[in-house]
């Protein structure tokens, strides 16, 4: 298949909503976290670190289309905006879409560049976070 | 504490030792299981030159330098980083920051990531509101 095609079809995920996730922010998940980045805060044993979000949804949804183009995904960038706190026993639903999809020549070939916006609220529907994720695709 | 925050200050650097052995607890921690992270053969297979870094473990990185300097003194409020070069377990990679902006309790700052050459590979920015 041609890559313009490929991104053809790529481009008409943008603006979907996906499938919201639901999960718990559990003690133990922020300590094995927290001592992952090595981080030895006690803070991270009540409360979550700048960038744990991530680890209770993905920052992209699989995408099969884009495995069709070049070999491999690289990140590109992530932007993080804070609301509230999040504490342990929070229940956080992350809600994700394709914000954007566009493809740019780089020194070493074409490159895709797929945008995902993430918001994130917690059990009492307030929004906590907010992410936008770069994902490349080479 | 005060905090005494000025353009052009630079706040405390941290210096991070990343090694295989965390690269896959981070994976498992985060759920990142894409194997550039921890299989050698692989990473060359997609033309890198092994193993590299999480992106988003090196943002963990200056996430944590960031909230360091914070402290209980305010609150962070955004934070932006953008990848620009590959990291490799086994190299040290320092974390550095400089305040950019201050206007009132708010304040700016910029925020990188170095290898062991001095390249910057992660550029942030960041916004904190002070108390």
């Amino acid at each position: 298949m041609a890559a313009t095609d490929v991104v053809d079809r790529i481009k008409t995920h943008i603006g979907k909503t996906q499938k919201p996730v639901t999960a718990l922010v559990e003690a133990g998940h922020l300590k094995r976290f927290a001592e992952a980045i090595g981080d030895p805060n006690p803070r991270w044993l009540e409360e979550a670190p700048p960038t744990f979000l991530v680890a209770i949804a993905p920052t992209s949804y699989h995408l099969d289309e884009a495995e069709q183009y070049g070999r491999g995904w690289l990140n590109g960038g992530n932007r993080f905006e804070y609301l509230e706190p999040v504490k342990v026993g929070d229940r956080i639903t992350a809600t994700g879409k394709v914000a954007d999809v566009y493809e740019k020549s780089g020194s070493s070939g074409n490159l895709l560049f797929i945008i995902f916006e993430t918001e994130y609220t917690n059990q009492h529907g307030r929004t906590v976070a907010r992410l936008r994720g770069t994902a490349i695709r080479r | 504490m005060s905090v005494v925050a000025k353009v052009g200050d630079e706040i405390p650097e941290l210096v991070k030792h990343p090694t295989m052995r965390q690269l896959v607890q981070y994976a498992g921690a985060s759920g990142d299981f894409y194997e550039i992270h921890y299989d050698q053969d692989f990473a060359r297979s997609v033309s890198l030159p092994g193993v590299i870094l999480h992106g988003l473990l090196k943002a963990g990185y200056l996430g944590q330098l960031l909230t360091d300097w914070i402290g209980d003194r305010g609150t962070l409020r955004s934070f932006d980083v953008s990848y620009r070069g590959v990291d490799v377990p086994g190299k040290p990679y320092r974390c550095r920051g400089r305040i950019t902006k201050v206007d009132g309790k708010n304040v700016e700052l910029e925020v990188w990531g170095e290898d062991e050459n001095g390249q910057k590979t992660t550029l942030g920015t960041a916004t904190v509101e002070l108390d």
